[in-house]
């Protein structure tokens, strides 16, 4: 008995100094109660800023959406709803008015006003400041301010993307306070900047971590219940899980593919995960031989073998989309997959009978990132090799090399994606339309341009739909990338967390506010 | 050593010195793709990346470039982080993050020394049975085995596993030095692991050498005890190859942290040097490679002097 007692004193003196050791790692959450969220930037390193008119990575919206909001948001199910405003209506096709709700606070004590709306809007097109969502809001012709609680924004011709762009996601367009961004100045500002929303940035540590304080202010009330949240960067993803499974962070941002079938076996944690608003294709220049010939491009598209690329690159932890968009912005989801996109091995020599380019084509195509993104580009090239006796060859790069290549035309093809985009337009019209920044293929299509412009202009959600249905089935029969799979979002979290909605743009600080740990 | 000798080597090594900063900064510079791109981010427009590359003087010859960051480096200022830390001094991010990653590289070659010189002498002096046989298999996997490899294996097993250590981050020695220790332990062992393993090989090597020589036996046949003749005459000669030894296994240390900072969180020289990388943050990466270079000829100097003051003979 006596031993026994001495063994668990000496144990828990051992804990007691292990604790002790522990204290300034990062604080437990188990002693702190609803006092302290740790959720980890997981697969990011850097954060260059933290003024939304500047963002432009994932990694500094993971932590705007907690420190500020837009006029609008999504809510759970992807329906835009109001968030600044209190309520909007379309004026006429050119003409959205908003109401503004009142007395909502700035975490500097300032209350928010039309003109910190029509300032914050109106500094994305300053050519100074040279923001990345200039294109977002360069539809905006006016923006009136009839009193201080509300605001009509007019635009040039009918805009139905702005709606969306208007919202609390990767848009650029949450509201920052007029004064305090006059007085701070824009740089100054990006680094302690000052929003509505549930936290405030209390302290970044560059390339380490962002701590946020709750804002007590908080325009809704009994949310942003835990009072601090640290946000560590962690560049490895697999560290993220090891940091959770280990109990030294309580979320994360995203999840390794390939972990995350054995981590839904595991009690203590809860792997939360939605089909993702993203894309993962190969982009080809069609400048540039052999992507200049159109019968190439579909006999390539044709020659692989989509599902095998979703089981061996993501684990099965994605979909074959029914074109460019990904399934989350279907209404249906019953779509077919189009003929030019399935696997088809006779068609695909078919095609490459009717190309310029035969068998034993050259071409080199550009790998770069974590091993899954690599394995996108290996798969392909094995099974169209295989298929169509083309000699294509992989280049290895790092993201920014080959982006940079990507931008200069200075490519045959890449391995290429994007992560978080949430109008059409963003994925028809910026990859793909004339003078898109996204569109690095060169693609120009002028029945897709007319549908395009038809589709920006419509008002209503489900002819607008069918339009950039059409659009998407135009540009399919030019293939000028190759569509490959729309991969799920992931979030790790202990059980002892709730209360987070994942939503399909892969969204982060926007749940904060209304998480419990127990 | 005379004094010339020693300014000599000290002539030599600021020479080398500037030739790798030439040589860090060159080669920085030939790599593929762009520090406004990582900056500015995929909507940046060509005016905002020609601004860009105007501020931070990226549109300069490169000679010019080079001559205004030598200068100012040898001033101690490396200059301004432009993307992995926008706008912060590149100084002050390194001395911040150096103490971290100085404490994981003590602390490794701490543990390194201490369990080779314990698996060494058993092995030594029990050649040929059951100790030396554990002691060299083991060596060969330390040698054997990747650095993040073993890094996930000591997480699964001891911090997944037993609980004993933490999975992820690092408590700054400055905070608590207990802490440090504690948080520190996964990492440095990694990171010890082979150099341990070969340590123990270059000291089992050199002992059972020095065991077999002509004047270990004379002074055992002057009836010294073994202790005293393993401590005075065959441990102390074996010392000069395992020393030579550690100061040459030191230079992987550094780059063992690279991988290993990044895998346990911890902020330090190597981490951010692979951040800048990746961000193509040309003084970031200029500076931390820079001062690993100085890290290491630093090292290989002490080291020097450490073997010249064990054996009288290099002296002269």
């Amino acid at each position: 008995m006596t031993t026994q007692s001495t063994l668990i004193n000496r144990r828990k003196a051992l804990q007691l100094a292990a604790a002790a050791a522990a204290a300034p790692l990062m604080p437990s959450a188990s002693w702190a109660g609803d006092s302290l969220l740790r959720a980890g930037i997981t697969g990011f390193s850097v954060i260059n800023t933290l003024d939304p008119a500047k963002a432009s990575l994932l990694s500094e919206y993971y932590v705007l959406w907690a420190a500020f909001n837009a006029l609008l948001k999504f809510d759970a199910n992807m329906q835009i709803v109001p968030d600044l405003a209190e309520s909007f209506r379309v004026v006429d096709t050119t003409t959205l008015e908003f109401k503004l709700r009142p007395g909502v606070k700035f975490q500097d004590g300032s209350e928010l006003a039309a003109d910190d709306v029509k300032f914050s809007l109106e500094r994305l097109t300053d050519e100074a400041l040279a923001s990345p969502s200039r294109a977002k809001v360069a539809a905006i012709a006016d923006i009136r301010i009839l009193d201080p609680g509300t605001l009509q924004i007019m635009t040039r011709a009918p805009f139905a993307p702005l709606l969306t762009y208007l919202t609390n996601t990767r848009t650029g367009t949450q509201i920052v306070p007029y004064k305090t961004v006059k007085a701070m100045g824009s740089e100054a500002f990006g680094k302690q900047p000052v929003g509505t929303g549930a936290y405030a940035i209390k302290q970044w540590k560059s390339n380490e971590s962002v701590e946020l304080a709750a804002f007590p202010g908080y325009f809704l009330p009994g949310q942003n219940r835990i009072e601090r949240v640290l946000m560590p960067l962690i560049p490895e993803e697999s560290s993220g899980t090891t940091a959770l499974l280990g109990g030294q962070i309580d979320l994360t941002s995203t999840a390794p593919f390939a972990d995350v079938p054995s981590l839904r076996q595991k009690p203590a944690l809860h792997v939360y995960t939605t089909s993702g608003l993203n894309t993962r294709y190969i982009a080809l220049n069609n400048r540039k031989p052999p992507f200049d010939d159109v019968h190439f491009r579909r006999a390539l598209s044709m020659a692989v073998d989509r599902n095998v690329l979703i089981q061996a690159v993501v684990f099965g932890e994605g979909v074959v989309s029914p074109g460019l968009l990904p399934p989350a912005l279907h209404p249906r989801s019953d779509l077919p997959v189009p003929d030019l996109m399935k696997f088809n091995p006779e068609r695909a020599r078919g095609e490459l009978a009717k190309s310029r380019y035969k068998a034993g084509t050259e071409a080199t195509i550009l790998i770069w990132g974590s091993n899954w993104w690599r394995r996108i580009g290996e798969l392909f090239v094995a099974q169209t090799n295989q298929v169509l006796g083309t000699s294509l060859s992989l280049q290895v790069g790092d993201p920014n090399a080959v982006f940079a290549r990507l931008r200069a035309g200075d490519f045959q093809a890449a391995v290429w994606g994007w992560l978080g985009l949430v109008d059409p337009d963003e994925y028809l019209g910026e990859m793909l339309g004339k003078g898109g920044f996204r569109n690095h293929q060169g693609y120009e299509n002028p029945r897709f341009e007319e549908l395009l412009a038809q589709g920006r202009a419509e008002l209503d959600p489900e002819r607008r739909w069918q339009i950039y249905r059409l659009a998407e089935q135009v540009m399919l029969e030019d293939m000028p990338l190759i569509p490959c799979f729309c991969s799920n979002v992931h979030n790790l979290a202990t059980s002892r967390l709730s209360g987070f909605e994942q939503l399909p743009y892969s969204n982060y600080g926007d749940q904060f506010a209304s998480l419990h740990i127990s | 050593m005379t004094l010339i000798g020693y300014s000599q080597r000290i002539a030599a090594a600021v020479l080398l010195a500037v030739f790798g900063a030439a040589l860090i900064f060159f080669t920085m510079h030939a790599a593929p793709g762009d520090p406004a791109l990582a900056a500015l981010g995929e909507g940046a427009t060509p005016q905002a990346i020609a601004a860009f590359r105007l501020r931070w003087h990226l549109d300069e010859p490169l000679i010019i470039q080079f001559i205004w960051w030598l200068s100012s480096a040898l001033q101690g200022q490396f200059g301004t982080s432009l993307t992995v830390a926008s706008g912060m001094p590149v100084t002050s991010l390194i001395l911040a993050r150096l103490p971290n990653t100085v404490f994981i590289g003590v602390y490794a070659l701490i543990l390194a020394v201490l369990i080779s010189v314990a698996a060494g002498t058993i092995a030594a002096l029990k050649r040929g049975r059951n100790a030396d046989v554990v002691a060299t298999s083991a060596a060969i996997f330390g040698i054997s085995m990747p650095d993040f490899w073993l890094s996930y294996v000591l997480i699964y097993a001891f911090a997944l596993g037993t609980g004993w250590f933490p999975a992820y981050g690092f408590v700054q020695p400055q905070s608590a030095i207990t802490g440090a220790i504690w948080s520190g332990t996964l990492p440095a062992l990694a990171i010890a692991a082979p150099m341990a393993a070969s340590f123990t090989r270059i000291l089992r090597a050199s002992l059972i050498e020095e065991l077999h020589k002509d004047h270990v036996r004379v002074a055992r046949s002057f009836g010294y005890g073994r202790l005293f003749v393993f401590a005075h005459f065959v441990f102390r000669n074996a010392l000069i190859p395992y020393i030579t030894v550690i100061g040459l296994q030191i230079r992987y240390l550094f780059g063992g942290t690279v991988i290993i900072e990044r895998i346990f969180g911890i902020p330090g020289v190597g981490s951010l040097m692979v951040d800048g990388g990746f961000a193509r943050d040309f003084p970031v990466v200029q500076a931390c490679a820079l001062t690993f270079l100085l890290c290491v000829l630093v090292v290989n100097m002490s080291v020097d002097a450490v073997c010249t003051a064990l054996n009288p003979r290099r002296r002269w």
